[in-house]
């Protein structure tokens, strides 16, 4: 085998799997204009592994500490659905970029009361892409074949509060339920997400995909089409990238998504210009 | 020994209260405009400019870092007022989120190449808030209320920028002035007190305030108070049972934030904070 596909090929898997969830929860968190809502959630979910290793002295990746992670994004799934159902008054991406530096700084002081999690912390940040392993991609497809089940199988309410909430809410009693269950879907894929990739790909991948798709339509299935073909493209040219010029996989990825984005800006400028001229 | 204890908190008190003031002020705009992603791209640009400095061998905290880390953030004031989506699909959050992650990955990948950069990255977020002197606190007063007065003077573009931006004339400027008041406290606040803190301070006042009432005035008030309030008690707590700084201001403050989401969410419809 080559040794660029021994050396890349589970990580562009990983790539692969992740992009197909995250590209379509981008549409849904563009739509509900709750953009930070990916760094919050990870950030919960690091407070949840750092309170489980210095409780329960366990490992990063236990089952222990994914279930404290995954237990922390519980809580703060159901705080943000029913602040946004109570509070009308400050929107709910100033409620969770506050939850965010609550987070953050709850880290900081458990590491700083007790050291040894500060390595939860880097891995959170950077994430380890180029060390995917079997199990890695395993556990991921399992995850994210569930997770996608269930937003097909909930497909109508899902789309229905992330179009108009307000209406939404309008139409029956549920529709705090139902905002919950989104955001324990999205935690649990932000919380594997970013274990194996890190904060930064991960907002990347569920933020720029979305808003290229969103330049050129607002149909869902072309959205869709326009947003795995914009991350794919992303994964393949970063990858090569870092491989051959000795960069970090995951800013490398993400750096090619912002120039997809920057080109698509310029061709919808282009298009809009041709247009007033005809 | 009595004397250093009432000199070390005369000091942080002094600069927590002038800190809030401005901070407060320009967090209402943040929070009311929904921008809230403005505050860590500039600090990111002014990590990113520091970093790049140090690429060119200027020294982390000298003049000429500073300058670099100004440069970043005036260029990033640009961006922030020039770069908007016409369309309604895509909220100017995600655009400027987007500029975040873009400055983020411009600061790692030149990380990467360049020795020492993890260990500036370490200081830009803790910050060195105990070691704040009184020459400190003089130039970030004399800043900060040059800003104020700027601010008071024009209050009415810069109010109306979130009330009724159709009204106001060259938006962009006035929204370029608005970013770049807020990189220059970035500038000067990051390096004392660590990105955290200093996004915490931008944040929590404001939000806290823009849940009880619309006027301006009184919600610079009311967020300075619990504000204030929560730092003292962070401040005492950190110092007298040794724990971490900065993340127990911040936590302070969450507390405060937290018990003001309660109250309003128990009387939502009360006629006491319509």
């Amino acid at each position: 085998m080559l040794p660029i596909i021994q050396i890349l090929g589970l990580p562009f898997l990983a790539c692969i799997l992740m992009s197909s969830v995250l590209g379509y929860l981008g549409i849904h968190v563009l739509k509900r204009e709750v953009i930070f809502i990916d760094i919050a959630l990870a950030q919960t979910a690091a407070v949840g592994a750092i309170a489980a290793h210095l409780a329960f002295k366990v490992h990063g990746d236990s089952l222990l500490c994914y279930m404290c992670s995954l237990g922390a994004v519980f809580c703060v799934a159901a705080f943000y659905a029913i602040v946004r159902e109570k509070l009308s008054q400050i929107s709910l991406e100033a409620i969770i970029g506050i939850s965010y530096a609550i987070a953050a700084a709850a880290a900081l002081f458990l590491v700083g009361i007790a050291p040894g999690g500060h390595v939860h912390i880097q891995q959170i940040l950077s994430g380890s892409l180029l060390w995917t392993g079997w199990r890695d991609i395993i556990l991921s497809l399992l995850v994210f074949s569930v997770v996608g089940f269930c937003f097909y199988l909930f497909r109508n309410p899902l789309v229905r509060i992330s179009t108009d909430y307000q209406r939404a809410y309008a139409g029956g009693p549920k529709t705090v339920l139902w905002d919950f269950i989104f955001y324990v879907l999205l935690g649990i894929v932000i919380t594997l997400a970013v274990q194996i990739a890190g904060v930064v790909v991960v907002f990347a991948y569920l933020i720029i995909p979305a808003t290229i798709s969103a330049v050129f339509s607002s149909r869902l299935t072309v959205q869709l089409i326009v947003v795995w073909v914009a991350a794919t493209v992303a994964s393949i040219a970063g990858l090569l990238f870092a491989y051959y010029l000795d960069f970090s996989i995951g800013p490398a990825i993400a750096l090619f998504l912002g120039c997809e984005l920057i080109i698509a800006a310029l061709i919808s400028r282009f298009r809009r210009v041709l247009l007033l001229v005809h | 020994m009595t004397s250093e204890i009432v000199r070390f908190f005369s000091v942080q008190i002094a600069l927590l209260a002038v800190v809030l003031v401005l901070h407060t002020y320009v967090g209402l705009h943040i929070i009311r405009r929904t921008l809230i992603f403005s505050d860590l791209v500039l600090d990111q640009l002014a990590a990113f400019g520091a970093l790049a400095g140090i690429g060119l061998g200027i020294e982390y905290g000298t003049v000429q870092s500073y300058l670099s880390s100004m440069v970043a953030v005036l260029f990033g004031a640009l961006l922030l007022a020039l770069i908007k989506s016409k369309s309604r699909a895509i909220p100017r959050e995600a655009i400027i989120g987007i500029m975040y992650a873009m400055a983020l990955v411009a600061s790692l990948l030149l990380g990467d190449k360049l020795r020492g950069g993890e260990a500036y990255v370490t200081k830009t977020l803790a910050g060195s808030m105990l070691w704040v002197t009184w020459p400190l606190v003089c130039v970030t007063t004399v800043v900060y209320i040059v800003l104020l007065l700027f601010h008071y003077r024009f209050r009415h573009k810069f109010i109306g920028l979130a009330e009724n931006p159709q009204m106001v004339k060259n938006e962009k400027l006035w929204d370029f002035l608005l970013f770049t008041t807020q990189g220059i406290i970035t500038v000067l606040i990051v390096p004392i007190a660590g990105v955290l803190l200093a996004y915490a301070f931008l944040m929590i006042p404001a939000a806290i305030a823009a849940m009880f009432t619309k006027k301006w005035a009184g919600a610079v008030v009311i967020g300075w108070t619990a504000g204030f309030i929560a730092c003292l008690i962070g401040l005492c707590s950190s110092y007298f049972f040794d724990l971490p700084y900065g993340p127990s201001l911040v936590l302070c403050l969450g507390a405060f934030f937290i018990a003001a989401v309660i109250v309003r969410c128990l009387f939502s419809n009360n006629k006491l904070f319509a």
